[in-house]
């Protein structure tokens, strides 16, 4: 049953000769809605059918099937962490729009925007004629996913949930979007940089770091997550390697107990002003890390897969591992 | 200022107000974070635009989601009438009576075993405000009869309790899953498929009729329910029957949209100060007033901060008691 036909049930109940001022009121081009309400399935079908011509079949990081184009010219990216990434792969000039929270490099910021993460206006993306969209399961929604799919707009899923698998991700996302050589080269120069850190921390004692993504409640980083990997790549102890989940919550006497040498926050602009109040908490003067005051705010981009994941990797090196004679960048 | 109940008045109300809904509707069709002109949204519409994202955005994102806050706002509206007259209470509204908190369990139950929210899942949802409905049914019931004040305080209770059991599975869901939940709970309208479509517009088409075969019913039992037996009315029978569609409304909005709140609440009294309290004038103005608000508060959350997107339910709230508390203090004085 459809919206003209209900129309006219109801028509057909509130007057005595319903049928025939069903049949007026309802506009024709109502009826033709109705009908044409089927239509866009077959048009999805078609559209799909004529692009395979230069399409080919692909496997995307998450394990679904997509056919995508053999070039594809219009990219969306809807995480910041892909924008980045295609930023990094000389590809910004193929972006023809991201989100609203693209903010690296700062050129992104000036693509059209599609709104953001977790809920895209559909509607500017199929404006912009992507011929490829990417999203991660990481930050979008599945439901944005089915919508797309069913719009006939091809998506890309990129998903990492480590340094390694963020090393492959960009190097798979290289070879897809036909910058496989560049791709490598770039993987490989990060590699050795991951390297470098590993060895400069090698040997090193490996303090106890608290990484806090929030602090209401007291919130951090799961051993499998970037943070978690980062912190042990930059030789430090994360203390809630042990605790289940990407981001286990810490009741602060735990904290206390397991007692971090080292604090870490992200660098972002919404984080800074709740540090006064945090450090009103109770027994937060006895930790280890306030009472040598080793608190540092390091890059937000410990959380972003793209290449600057290894920037962090570098900082959160430094901090944990001060160069000898170099002045502390101690913040607070 | 309300109008007499004649077959002539609800006929020539019910034709204004489909007037009113389909010029907001085409209104809404013409609206959104992508600017068309005129020309081009009569052109998508009709599948005949030069461009082809035009017939896409028009056709398959603007029209089912518009159809879709029609369907929805129908048909909270019309439950929260039918309710409010069964209770003789005017706070009764589905989300006082837990069944949308039922059917907001029901979808987190669905999260965990299909790994979706609303998308895959409105009939878990659905089940979950069925089974609400029939617990907060069981412990209204006395001596055969629905007790209505026991009823709000089932209701109430049961909708606080399931709410407490909602957040405590959001603390032991992972981060990712929690988003998608939370961002149905405040209401969303942005993701409906045509199998969505398809299943509610006739079960809300059918559900509305249905009760608009009671209104005479519910006039009377406005009078009392001791009134309305002696007047003829099987008070037991009409009394199960209003709540079960009412329920079956609810849980068919809630499944698909979330939590839409106030709606419910809001579209029956200002029916009421329109037309009176005559469910034969006040279940269709409810019914299409209540399709025309969500299809405003639904057009502003698309377009107000655009291409990002508000909570539907975010602005139905925002709008809706600033009106509310308007209308009432006018209507007193």
């Amino acid at each position: 049953m459809l919206f003209s036909e209900w129309l006219e049930l109801v028509c057909e109940i509130f007057t005595p000769s319903g049928r025939i001022a069903a049949q007026r009121f309802v506009p024709c081009s109502q009826r033709s809605w109705a009908r044409e309400f089927r239509a866009p399935l077959l048009v999805a079908v078609l559209t799909l059918a004529g692009a395979s011509l230069s399409a080919r079949e692909v496997t995307d990081q998450t394990g679904r099937r997509v056919n995508i184009p053999e070039h594809p010219e219009r990219l969306v990216s809807l995480a910041p962490s892909i924008t980045e990434t295609l930023y990094a792969l000389g590809l910004g000039d193929r972006l023809v729009g991201d989100t609203d929270y693209c903010e690296y490099p700062p050129e992104a910021k000036n693509k059209p925007h599609v709104g953001a993460i977790l809920n895209p206006s559909l509607e500017k993306i199929v404006a912009l004629k992507p011929d490829l969209v990417l999203g991660s399961p990481e930050a979008n929604r599945i439901e944005t996913v089915d919508r797309l799919a069913r719009l006939g707009i091809p998506l890309y899923g990129v998903t990492a949930h480590t340094v390694d698998e963020t090393l492959n991700s960009i190097e798979d996302l290289g070879q897809v979007l036909g910058r496989g050589v560049e791709a490598r080269e770039l993987v490989k120069s990060l590699r050795q940089r991951i390297q470098a850190v590993e060895r400069s921390v090698m040997g090193r004692g490996r303090p106890k770091v608290l990484f806090v993504v929030w602090y209401r409640p007291l919130t951090t980083a799961g051993a499998r997550t970037f943070i978690g990997d980062v912190i042990r790549r930059a030789g430090g102890a994360s203390i809630s390697d042990d605790l289940p989940g990407e981001w286990p919550r810490l009741s602060l006497e735990e904290a206390l107990r397991r007692d971090p040498e080292v604090i870490l926050f992200p660098r972002s602009e919404s984080f800074a002003p709740q540090l006064a109040e945090f450090q009103r908490l109770p027994g937060w003067r006895e930790l280890r890390a306030v009472r040598n005051r080793r608190m540092y705010f390091v890059s937000d981009a410990i959380v972003r897969p793209s290449p600057r994941l290894v920037d962090a990797l570098e900082e959160v090196a430094r901090v944990l591992h001060p160069p000898e004679g170099a002045p502390q960048e101690a913040e607070r | 200022m309300t109008l007499a109940v004649t077959r002539r008045n609800v006929v020539t109300l019910t034709l204004a107000l489909v007037a009113g809904l389909l010029l907001v509707g085409l209104g809404a069709l013409a609206l959104g974070g992508v600017h068309l002109s005129l020309g081009e949204v009569w052109g998508g519409l009709r599948g005949t635009a030069a461009q082809p994202e035009a017939s896409t955005i028009v056709r398959e994102i603007r029209l089912p989601r518009i159809l879709l806050a029609m369907l929805v706002g129908a048909a909270l509206a019309v439950s929260g009438t039918a309710l409010q007259a069964l209770l003789r209470n005017p706070l009764a509204d589905p989300y006082v009576l837990g069944i949308s908190s039922g059917a907001a369990l029901g979808a987190i139950v669905a999260l965990y075993v299909g790994g979706r929210v609303a998308a895959a899942s409105p009939l878990v949802a659905f089940a979950g405000a069925l089974l609400t409905t029939a617990w907060v049914y069981l412990l209204g019931r006395r001596a055969g009869r629905l007790a209505s004040y026991t009823l709000v305080l089932a209701g109430v209770i049961t909708a606080s309790f399931l709410s407490a059991v909602i957040l405590f599975v959001l603390t032991l869901l992972s981060t990712r899953d929690v988003r998608g939940i939370a961002f149905w709970l405040m209401g969303d309208l942005s993701v409906v498929t045509d199998v969505q479509l398809r299943i509610l517009l006739p079960v809300v088409a059918l559900g509305i009729l249905a009760l608009y075969a009671f209104a005479k019913d519910l006039n009377v039992l406005l009078l009392g329910e001791e009134e309305a037996a002696h007047l003829g009315v099987n008070v037991a029978r009409v009394q199960t029957a209003v709540y079960v569609l009412a329920s079956l409304l609810t849980g068919m909005a809630v499944s698909v949209s979330g939590a839409i709140g106030y709606l419910g609440l809001l579209v029956p009294h200002l029916g009421r100060l329109v037309v009176g309290n005559d469910h034969r004038m006040l279940l269709p103005t409810a019914a299409l007033g209540g399709a025309i608000v969500l299809t405003l508060s639904d057009t502003l959350a698309r377009t107000a901060v655009a291409p990002a997107e508000l909570p539907v339910g975010a602005v139905t709230a925002v709008a809706g008691a600033p009106v509310f508390i308007y209308l009432l203090r006018r209507a007193a004085g």
